[in-house]
């Protein structure tokens, strides 16, 4: 046996929420169809975006990443050259400033009891090389200081033997200068002592200069790059010898101490909320250690810039390509979401042409069974009229001719109820789901059109309905015209004697309409074209060629689906498979198959 | 006149039964074709007015069935759908005629005296060719 089972073509569009304000007008398909289209849209536009956006954050990402660790390693490297340079640099101007005192020593000038011109002259000559020169003092081996020049004249005479710096001096062996920590002194005023002793003449006598640390503090500063950078110096026990005044006082206490054994180094620190960035370098003509440091968000000024003008670069892609993209899929899907709506009338102006159609098949069947009830009004009013004849002499009593009015009023009546029958099934009508029984809807069917043309044709019509049918949500409108269709179909396929068996089961997830005939089948090339639209093989002027292709149209939009089975010479089965719970299903037209036989 | 009427519609036969009664002829109905046949080959008939859908039976199938009983018996056929088709299958089948439903009785007896007419010169047309055979006969 032949067998064709053309299943659902098309996916269902899903669920939507339907404004019943809005739906006035407007068909449930075209607004599911809208709904359709607007999540395809925002789906389809986020996709496209994310795939443009994904591989240029991920790369932007990576980039930034490589680019920041390069920049933290050169930020860490640079202070810390920064930190060598200025080391050498204070050293350098130590050794200096000591060449000056001992220069001293070997000028023209020295004798060794300097008078106070002398004193005076040779703090003019340091202040010539240098203005952090505060004074210059000469001491006996003693430790009195015997000549003085200077804003303090009371330190002349002044004994330091019990000085912690002339001491050193006096005991060093390797060196013949001391350079001392800042201390207050005598002055009672912040001061650091370059010292250097000379034998003469057997004699040791000692030359000595104060520095200024604020005038070293200046010189400092002057040095290029540092005004970016906050420069200390302490000494080993993290005593400051040079600060910034306004950070600090000297000689008070540093909380961070470099380790002595490191002779240069790294360090990060959080201070106040702000990490900083710090490097050391011990000096190597005392034990100070020069501290730079500097805000992390200075030196990754750089980074944080790219970073802005990263996440600006991203942002005015994305933001670009997402009109770009909204714009194109805008247009592409309204396009096709036009087409779907024009289809979707289309769909619906085919089913009332085919339903025209159809009432056009019946109308033949149709004259017949209004002419029958008006031959009856005819020949009755003829009778009546021989009754009110004298000729005749009949009975013309108003009984008598009431009688014959109420034959009238019923087949009058008769006639228009097959007239508003077919004007009921022939109405343009919007799709309108509702609960119905299948079974209910056949009799319904067979009642308006059919068994009285099926006795006439001698087809018997054997029903089996289920008797446990759920009632499922579908446009009875609409599936009646299956199964007229079905059953017209039916009907032309017997051409004598015949019986039509129309079962209806079910089997939990699915209501299995069966037509089957005894009429005279198909072979299987048939079956295969029957379903195409104006695939007709009854006489001209009698079929469409729609039925079939429009009743798939029709169970393909309820989710449904159309089995035939056919023997040639045995007759025919149509199986109409709706899925139960059917409330959801949005129609798809599907006009790309489908006919009578 | 012997009259018979065949239609489905029982309200329709008798109406026009009760028409054509009271107007002189002698009216048998039948409310199937089979019932009509039967009447047929135990009634001589004039004339025949028969519906061209009936239930079993159809109507054509019963006009061929009359002809055979009784070819002089004149058919006129009835019908709800007016198609040349249907009136020219009728005519080739043997009917005098068709009508449309509905229709008046004056028209319906219009055509059966003229149905009758023709019956009446098939008749004598026979009955006259009848002497003229055996004569022909004699003279060869």
């Amino acid at each position: 046996m032949a067998s064709v089972s053309l299943g659902k073509k098309k996916p269902a569009t899903t669920k939507i929420s339907m404004n019943q304000g809005i739906s006035s007008g407007i068909s449930e398909e075209i607004l599911q169809t809208r709904a359709y289209f607007n999540r395809l849209k925002i789906r389809l536009g986020l996709a496209v975006l994310a795939c443009f956006i994904i591989p240029h954050v991920l790369l932007s990402v990576y980039f930034h990443w490589q680019f920041t660790t390069a920049l933290k390693k050169t930020g860490k490297l640079n202070i810390e050259a920064l930190a060598k340079s200025q080391r050498n640099t204070i050293d350098l101007f130590l050794r200096e400033r000591e060449m000056n005192i001992r220069n001293l020593f070997y000028s023209k000038e020295f004798t060794p009891d300097p008078g106070e011109q002398k004193m005076l002259f040779f703090l003019q000559t340091l202040n010539h090389f240098s203005d952090a020169f505060v004074d210059v003092g000469f001491l006996n081996h003693r430790g009195i200081q015997t000549g003085y020049a200077g804003p303090f004249p009371a330190l002349l005479n002044k004994d330091y033997k019990n000085e912690e710096w002339f001491s050193r001096l006096m005991a060093e062996q390797v060196k013949d200068y001391v350079i001392t920590d800042v201390y207050l002194g005598f002055r009672n005023k912040p001061h650091f002592t370059i010292a250097l002793k000379m034998t003469i003449d057997r004699r040791v006598c000692i030359m000595r200069s104060t520095i200024d640390p604020d005038k070293f503090y200046m010189f400092l500063r002057s040095i290029g790059k540092v005004k970016e950078v906050d420069t200390t110096l302490i000494n080993q026990i993290g005593t400051y010898q040079l600060v910034d005044p306004l950070k600090a006082n000297l000689l008070e206490k540093s909380s961070y101490v470099p380790p002595r054994d490191l002779n240069t180094g790294i360090h990060e620190r959080t201070d106040e909320d702000e990490i900083m960035l710090m490097a050391h370098a011990w000096l190597n003509e005392v034990p100070w250690v020069l501290i730079i440091s500097q805000p992390l968000k200075i030196i990754h000024a750089q980074m944080y810039k790219t970073r802005n003008a990263m996440f600006v670069n991203l942002a005015i892609i994305t933001l670009f390509l997402g009109v770009v993209i909204w714009i194109t899929a805008s247009r592409l899907l309204n396009r096709a979401q036009t087409v779907a709506e024009e289809s979707v009338q289309l769909q619906t102006q085919l089913i009332h042409a085919s339903k025209l159609a159809s009432v056009g098949e019946l109308a033949t069947g149709v004259a017949h069974e209004i002419n029958n009830p008006l031959a009856i009004i005819t020949s009755t009013v003829g009778v009546v009229r021989d009754m009110l004849n004298p000729r005749f002499n009949l009975d013309s009593s108003p009984a008598a001719i009431n009688k014959e009015l109420n034959t009238i009023e019923s087949a009058a009546f008769r006639a228009s109820g097959i007239t508003r029958q077919l004007l009921d099934f022939g109405r343009k009508n919007e799709p309108q789901k509702g609960m119905h029984n299948i079974n209910d809807i056949f009799d319904k069917v067979l009642q308006s059109f059919t068994k009285h043309r099926l006795d006439l044709a001698d087809i018997e019509l054997v029903r089996n309905y289920a008797p446990d049918l759920p009632d499922i949500k579908i446009d009875a409108d609409h599936i009646s015209q299956v199964f007229l269709n079905m059953l017209n179909n039916a009907e032309d396929a017997i051409k004598e004697k015949g019986t039509i068996t129309v079962s209806t089961n079910f089997d939990r997830r699915f209501i299995r309409i069966k037509i089957q005939d005894t009429g005279e089948g198909m072979p299987l090339e048939r079956i295969k074209e029957i379903f195409n639209p104006f695939y007709t093989t009854k006489e001209p002027g009698k079929g469409t060629g729609l039925g079939l292709s429009i009743s798939l149209g029709i169970i393909n939009g309820m989710g449904g689906s159309i089995e035939v089975q056919s023997l040639p010479g045995k007759g025919s089965i149509f199986t109409i498979s709706l899925p139960a719970d059917t409330p959801t299903n949005p129609k798809t037209s599907n006009l790309d198959r489908g006919e009578k036989k | 006149m012997n009259v018979l009427l065949v239609d489905d519609e029982e309200k329709f036969r008798t109406a026009v039964a009760r028409q054509l009664t009271v107007r002189g002829y002698t009216v048998h109905e039948a409310g199937t074709g089979e019932q009509g046949i039967a009447i047929a080959r135990t009634t001589t008939l004039d004339i025949v007015i028969l519906d061209m859908r009936l239930p079993g039976m159809n109507g054509t199938a019963v006009l061929k069935e009359i002809k055979q009983i009784s070819p002089l018996t004149e058919v006129i056929m009835l019908t709800g759908q007016a198609t040349v088709k249907t009136a020219m299958e009728a005519i080739t089948m043997g009917a005098f005629d068709y009508m449309t439903k509905p229709m008046g009785i004056d028209e319906l007896i219009y055509k059966m005296e003229d149905a009758h007419k023709k019956r009446k010169l098939k008749t004598q047309q026979i009955n006259a060719a009848a002497p003229a055979d055996e004569n022909n006969e004699q003279t060869n």
